[in-house]
């Protein structure tokens, strides 16, 4: 891979420790960031799915190489603040063309390189989406997926939409660089999950660098520090955390490729072993995954004892799950209280909250009645009621509301929406003003879209108030399943309500409910294959589809259907199911 | 026996674990008919990586449907290396 690149090929991985003093990401700008990680040796450092080190880029070398290439971005004629879209893959071209739109004032966007099997068509359409969206002038991808992002961007009058390779054909433009400034948009970060409306968060240099700030201090970054990560670039945890803030903080960082991690888990804990990794981060999805591929025999293998920040978020985080990694990987010298739960999503930069570095998962048991039905956090014995994960408090300069559903503010354990102010926060979704006005208040309130309470201070997230889905550690939106339901002839735009119900290992599964008045059950089990097909070719999911008569599904009172109350028939369809089948059981026996 | 025929062979009876019991042919879809989610997907290539010792690209996804395109696929890999 990548040979096609103009990078140093070099025999070892960047070093951990460096002789440049650190500095925790007390810089203005990401570009002034990079010019004092050059000063070092510190760098990335790019594994195969093999596990070998296959490239090393240096911050050093990844500089130069950012402002050549941003001279030769500028040979297009470019407005300040122009959008380059860059199909993100874990590849040193990525890092070059994000750092290179920082040199040269314009806006980096990442574009997901996640395709599904039989998925061409829904992966153009996503990527004519999310171009159209940022209105880019420019594009990018590796050779290998260029066919998808010249299908893509037909018709959109980009100025030029190609491989990175040719890009370094491109001429110089002889300027001096005027680097994307503090009040300028550092990059665009599109909400994972939805395809219909795809939202492009917008972030400035000055909500990027607070963030990086306060998270550096929050995470306690020491100069012996190095990271290890496989999440991607387009998602903000891959992004911010595990691009951004190791450069800023001047750390060297080890990749896995995504897909590489998916196949093959238990090389995040090869690498984290050998690398002597000591920050890494995962939605519990990524942990769940080693649990279930490691091999008893694997574990004598790994020494897990330099981690010692094991974050984990953007999902909710099951006490079991984390017990259970604990518990597997203890003999590997991992510790329990590596573990740092972590709040916060792409509209806030990235993180909100961190727990307590040493303190591990804290977790409440609450009442699970009281939690439902009167939004209150009760406190019960452990291993009774519902438990939820303390995710520590919010960052220095930042601010949290617990909010009731007319605005008034509440009481620590009391259940509302989670708002938030501060620094991070983004400036609004790119030309999208009523999305923006609808959850960001005049005085700067992010209305987060969740639901939590405090405690002692600390978040502890409990549930979503807006309906998103989150399947295997992605966020999926019920619309994007619902609409490709009612694009089918037999259906009406009214017929179809995605909804998530808990699964037998406390995983969310996507359960789509369709009414129709189809009774035929050759035509009922080839609508359901197609949907299932559909379903799984544009968002990777597997989704359950209940087919029921039409007039089921349950509406609000504004006529509109009401997801709450379809997800609700369908656990009491099941319930109703499960118990004739017992009771059939039963009287057979 | 052609390459294809071998290759699509070997594929059928990795494809075991994942068919609970279904008869599987070169026309049967991965995801259409035996229901693989993508952790099984993701399970199924490493299967195919490491038997065939080859890499599959990300770019050929997206226009596999059958367990033959996957076959085809394989061969064309295979002719490469």
């Amino acid at each position: 891979m990548n040979q096609e690149l103009n990078v140093e090929i070099m025999p070892s991985a960047t070093p951990t420790l460096s002789a440049l003093p650190l500095r925790l990401a007390d810089f203005d700008t990401l570009a002034s960031a990079l010019d004092y990680a050059a000063q070092g040796e510190s760098g990335a450092n790019f594994y195969a799915g093999s596990g070998k080190l296959a490239t090393v880029l240096p911050y050093k070398t990844l500089r130069n190489q950012a402002q050549t290439l941003a001279k030769r971005l500028l040979s297009f004629p470019l407005e300040r603040g122009a959008r380059v879209a860059i199909v993100a893959e874990t590849n040193p071209d990525f890092l070059r063309f994000f750092f290179a739109c920082q040199y040269a004032g314009l806006v980096p966007v990442a574009l997901p390189a996640v395709i599904h099997i039989g998925g061409h068509k829904a992966y153009v359409n996503q990527l004519n989406g999310l171009l159209k969206g940022c209105r880019a002038s420019l594009a990018v991808s590796s050779s290998q997926l260029l066919p998808f992002l010249t299908e893509a961007a037909e018709g959109l009058g980009l100025q030029f939409a190609n491989a990175a390779s040719a890009f370094d054909e491109l001429p110089l433009k002889d300027i001096t660089l005027q680097p994307s400034g503090p009040n300028e948009t550092a990059y665009l970060q599109y909400t994972s999950g939805s395809t219909g409306f795809p939202r492009g968060v917008i972030i400035t240099q000055e909500s990027v660098m607070a963030n990086l700030l306060a998270s550096g201090h929050g995470l306690d970054v020491r100069v012996d520090d190095r990271l290890v990560s496989w999440l991607p670039f387009y998602h903000d945890m891959g992004l911010v955390g595990c691009l951004l803030a190791p450069m800023a903080s001047q750390r060297s960082i080890d990749y896995l490729d995504t897909r590489d991690f998916a196949m093959r888990p238990r090389r995040w804990l090869e690498l984290l072993s050998s690398s002597r990794g000591t920050i890494s981060f995962s939605p519990p999805f990524g942990y769940a995954l080693c649990v279930r591929r490691l091999r008893p025999e694997d574990i004598a293998q790994y020494d897990l004892s330099a981690w010692r920040v094991a974050g984990i978020g953007a999902e909710p985080i099951h006490v079991e799950l984390t017990d259970r990694f604990c518990e597997l990987l203890a003999p590997a010298g991992f510790k329990a209280t590596s573990f740092v739960p972590s709040y916060g999503m792409a509209e806030t930069s990235l993180a909100l909250s961190f727990a307590p570095l040493g303190t591990g998962v804290v977790v409440d048991w609450l009442d699970s009645d009281d939690l439902a039905d009167n939004f209150i956090a009760t406190k019960v014995s452990p291993n009774t009621g519902s438990s939820f994960v303390r995710c520590g408090p919010i960052l220095p300069k930042h601010e949290v509301l617990i909010l009731d559903e007319q605005g008034k503010t509440l009481a620590e354990m009391q259940i509302g929406r989670i708002n938030v102010r501060g620094p991070s926060i983004m400036s609004g979704y790119f030309e999208l003003p009523e999305q923006t006005q609808l959850v960001l208040s005049a005085d700067g309130w992010l209305d987060t879209g969740d639901l939590g309470y405090l405690v002692d201070g600390q978040i502890v997230v409990t549930g979503r108030h807006k309906d998103m889905l989150i399947i295997n550690g992605r966020n999926i939106w019920p619309q994007d399943i619902e609409a490709i339901a009612t694009r089918q002839p037999e259906l009406r735009s009214v017929d179809a309500s995605a909804v998530s119900v808990p699964g037998p290992e406390q995983e969310e599964i996507a359960v789509l409910i369709v009414q129709c008045n189809i009774t035929d059950a050759d035509e009922q089990h080839l609508l359901t294959q197609r949907l299932h097909r559909e379903i799984h070719e544009e968002l990777g999911i597997n989704c359950t589809i209940e087919l029921v008569p039409r007039h089921t599904l349950p509406r609000t009172s504004s006529g509109k259907l009401s997801r709450s109350g379809a997800r609700k028939g369908y656990l009491l369809r099941q319930k109703t199911q499960s118990e004739a089948d017992l009771e059939l059981t039963s009287k057979k026996a | 026996m052609t390459e294809y025929d071998r290759i699509l062979a070997d594929l059928i009876k990795g494809l075991a674990p994942f068919t609970n019991g279904k008869t599987v042919t070169e026309n049967t879809e991965l995801v259409g008919d035996l229901d693989l989610d993508s952790l099984k997907i993701m399970e199924l290539l490493l299967f195919v990586e490491d038997s065939f010792d080859i890499s599959i690209p990300v770019s050929i996804l997206p226009d596999v449907k059958t367990v033959g395109d996957l076959a085809k696929q394989v061969e064309k890999i295979l002719g490469n290396a």
